[in-house]
């Protein structure tokens, strides 16, 4: 015991440990720079970059470290690359770990919702913009416990370093056993020497989870999650959600009309032919869309005007939301093109495709918002900054003004109480509220609502619809929704479209359509959806 | 002089290390009245002018610092190295002016090491061999004599690398020439009807040593002063079983293409011969002085 406290305490073994600190540290910075390189490169538009980088990784995850230990220190010099020792030892343990940081980083990006990308594109977010505020902060939440894993294994890893002469704990360790024959004294003391070293990188890892952690926890709470028994209760993050108040499910307040069934709606004919006067806002031509042999969009053609409300119906699987998509240039398409008052949304005048950049300006320019099915709030955010932060980073307001506008719009949409809460606090209609308010924030010329209320609870529903409604009645906005609300879609739309296999059956105003039909489609869809009986009643 | 030397050499000693202070003590006696380690040989001033390029340079000396006797660190203080080949190597630095700094490898990498260019030279009680002498040249200046290292009271009844070993499990370090000749032994020992020797391979003379206690291995065959210092350290668990001959030298290894280096190691290397210091050493370090040779150059194609 005494012989292994005096290990323990030896100043030779200590200074050991600022060698294995200093090849662990080089190994893990230069791991991650080159890291980011190499997932960048496989994450890349690019194949050739992603074919270099995924060979580099096959290479350098697929060869034990202690040979490129030796590569580094003893094959280098012979082309005239001669490192020190511990410069050798943190380029080989570098370029060791940079695959595996590189995949942890790459799965972090992956992991991040699909949807909140489109949401963050649709709103004019530039790639560079998207990833700064949208995927790197939720990414890097996912990220530690894996980046406190590499690094207790860099720092173990970094043993190696003593086959090429690095004196560092191991090394040291060694020859004093050699020279002592204080075999297991010595190992044990330097053993624990690792713990050390290893439970400080889990405090650490400990310390940036809570850092980073979104809910705001007590100081207590902080205390507790430190201890080793400690368990994350799963069914709090659960109980935290708020149950919607009756008042809050209802329909929010301020846009809270008498009597939900009618608005007082402008005679429907005048409003047709005023409509008709106005300029083209959306025009789409002759699109054809399809992955394989299945063609999802099929020659469609379909124009709004400025100020007007069509109303997209049709089976799932028709092409609504691939047609909302196309639009907004969240997808690509194989012939024909849409035109945002008059501008090719993705395309140069000379008709070239624009980068992913140069697109995002355009639709920041162009102003086309849109609203998603599964909300897509981006959930590190409150609701505040879900509408908020956008108007900062891709339109350049300064935080005063893009909190007032955010504070405005939510409070207008019914959620002034419920500012500073999470997506993940908020109901289902909740969260469609604050997405409808963050696609309005930046005043769009047009605004696109893919099936709005598709994923709500039914007892959800009519909130986001009032909120629509009004949009549509009291800002005369242009939109174009895929619903299957029919009864919603005759009160709001002024014309409605009947999609089919891509392509659009039948259309016209939206009473004429949905009590009338001539396509049999559409009467067959119309039967279907079991809507006809009760519009016919209130009719 | 001499005792500044020795003193910087060997400090106070504390608790462990017994058979330390027993060398030290009687290098002290035997040294005293002898010519002074550090003071370099007549014929030395006559070197440094022929070969003036090393002359203020400090050198890196490759070695596998876990042979207490000849390489290992000093258990009271753990940054320096000492031992009869680090007193030779700053022996034949004296003469030639050039101070040394030491990089510890493994055993397999003293060459390796040496060839990349990251040492100078090794002098870390490395057998010359014809296979080696591909990798570096040599400067031989010891004969071997090899130790049986086997567990208390033998056992197993082993008398070195011969019929007596078959069917036993021999400990030794990886790129040491006991390897092939064990290797040698093993269609031997089919032939004669006897179960062959196994090997196990470690990277340092702590692990051979640690196998035989732990009763993974039944013999370790090595340099008979590294035998005789672990049975020193575990009197009750090792026994040396005999001494072996081997037909090799042990040689300090230079790059192959300076050979204006090696024969400046070569002559300065006579001139500490010369001047009794060898000899002197192997005294003070209890080294058995029929290790003593003359110096030769081996060199292959």
């Amino acid at each position: 015991m005494s012989l292994f406290l005096h290990y323990l305490s030896m100043p030779y073994l200590l200074q050991g440990i600022e060698l294995t600190l200093e090849v662990t540290f080089l190994g893990l910075l230069g791991g991650l720079l080159l890291g980011l390189v190499l997932a960048s490169m496989q994450l890349s538009r690019f194949s050739v970059l992603a074919a270099l980088a995924r060979g580099y990784t096959v290479i350098f995850r697929g060869t034990p470290l202690i040979l490129q230990m030796v590569f580094a220190y003893d094959a280098l010099p012979h082309i005239g690359i001669k490192l020190a020792a511990v410069a050798a030892a943190g380029l080989a343990l570098a370029a060791n770990e940079a695959p595996f940081i590189a995949e942890i980083l790459r799965a972090g990006v992956l992991g991040v919702d699909k949807g909140q990308i489109a949401a963050g594109q649709a709103l004019g977010m530039t790639p560079f913009v998207l990833m700064r505020r949208i995927i790197a902060p939720q990414a890097i939440r996912t990220m530690i416990p894996a980046f406190g894993n590499e690094s207790v294994s860099a720092l173990k890893n970094s043993s190696l370093a003593s086959v090429i002469a690095v004196p560092e704990l191991t090394l040291r360790s060694t020859q004093l056993a050699s020279s002592t024959f204080d075999f297991f004294s010595i190992f044990f003391a330097s053993g624990l020497l690792y713990l050390l070293l290893t439970g400080a990188v889990a405090a650490i890892q400990l310390g940036a989870e809570i850092v980073f952690d979104l809910d705001r926890s007590s100081p207590q709470d902080r205390l507790a999650r430190l201890l080793p028994w400690r368990r994350v209760p799963l069914a709090m993050k659960l109980d935290l959600a708020p149950v919607p108040s009756p008042a809050a499910a209802s329909v929010p307040e301020t846009l809270a009309p008498a009597s939900p069934v009618v608005i007082p709606l402008v005679d429907h004919k005048r409003r047709e032919a005023a409509i008709a006067q106005r300029s083209i806002a959306v025009a789409v031509e002759n699109l054809r869309k399809s992955y394989g042999p299945h063609a999802v969009l099929n020659d469609l053609s379909l124009t709004v005007r400025t100020g007007e409300v069509v109303a997209l119906l049709g089976p799932s699987g028709s092409g609504k939301s691939t047609l909302l998509r196309c639009i907004n240039r969240l997808e690509t398409w194989d012939s024909g093109g849409i035109r945002i008052n008059g501008h090719a949304l993705g395309f140069a005048p000379n008709g070239q495709i624009l980068s992913p950049r140069e697109v995002a300006r355009q639709r920041a320019e162009l102003g086309v918002g849109m609203v998603f099915q599964q909300f897509n709030l981006f959930s590190h955010l409150t609701a505040r900054e879900n509408v908020a932060g956008p108007l900062r980073w891709v339109h350049g307001r300064s935080k005063a003004e893009a909190d007032r506008r955010a504070r405005e719009l939510l409070e207008r949409v019914g959620l002034g109480q419920r500012l500073d809460a999470l997506p993940r606090h908020m109901s289902g209609g909740q969260q469609q509220r604050v997405a409808i308010a963050r696609a309005l924030a930046p005043n769009p010329s047009v605004l696109l609502l893919d099936e709005p209320t598709s994923a709500l609870d039914p007892e959800l529903v009519s909130e986001v619809l009032e909120v629509i409604r009004k949009l549509a009645v009291e800002d005369g906005l242009t939109m174009i929704i895929s619903t299957h609300q029919l009864r919603f879609a005759e009160e709001v739309a002024d014309r409605v479209a009947f999609l089919s296999g891509g392509g659009i059956v039948e259309q016209g105003p939206a009473r004429d359509v949905l009590l009338h039909p001539k396509n049999s489609l559409t009467q067959r869809f119309l039967s279907v959806m079991d809507a006809v009986k009760p519009l016919e009643t209130q009719s | 002089m001499f005792f500044r030397a020795m003193k910087n050499r060997t400090p106070v000693k504390r608790r462990t290390g017994v058979f330390f202070a027993i060398a030290v003590l009687a290098a002290t006696f035997t040294l005293t009245g002898m010519a002074p380690t550090r003071a370099a040989p007549a014929g030395c001033t006559a070197l440094q002018a022929k070969y003036p390029q090393w002359k203020g340079k400090t050198l890196v000396n490759a070695i596998n610092p876990h042979t207490p006797g000849y390489e290992a660190i000093d258990p009271n203080d753990p940054s320096k190295y000492v031992g009869f080949d680090i007193d030779l190597g700053e022996a034949i630095g004296d003469c030639l002016g050039f101070k040394l700094t030491y990089k510890p490898v493994t055993f397999a990498a003293l060459l390796t090491t040496l060839a990349s260019g990251q040492a100078d030279i090794v002098i870390s009680d490395i057998y010359a061999t014809k296979e080696r002498a591909k990798a570096a040249d040599f400067i031989t200046y010891s004969k071997v004599f090899d130790g049986v290292l086997v567990a208390k009271g033998n056992p197993k009844g082993i008398h070195g690398i011969d019929m007596t070993m078959c069917g036993a499990a021999a400990a030794e370090n990886t790129g040491f020439v006991e390897v092939p000749l064990i290797q040698d032994l093993m269609p031997k020992c089919k032939a004669a009807g006897k179960p062959e020797p196994t090997l196990q391979l470690y990277d340092n003379n702590a692990n051979c040593i640690q196998a035989i206690l732990a009763g993974r291995a039944d013999t370790y065959v090595n340099d008979v002063n590294t035998v005789d210092q672990a049975v020193k350290a575990y009197p009750d668990k090792l026994d040396k079983a005999v001494a072996v001959t081997i037909p090799y030298s042990v040689g300090i290894a230079v790059p192959k293409n300076k050979p204006e280096f090696r024969d400046a190691v070569l002559a300065a290397l006579i001139e500490v011969q010369k001047a009794g210091i060898h000899m002197a050493l192997l005294k003070k370090w209890s080294l058995d002085v029929n290790n003593f040779k003359e110096p030769d150059i081996l060199t292959v194609d």
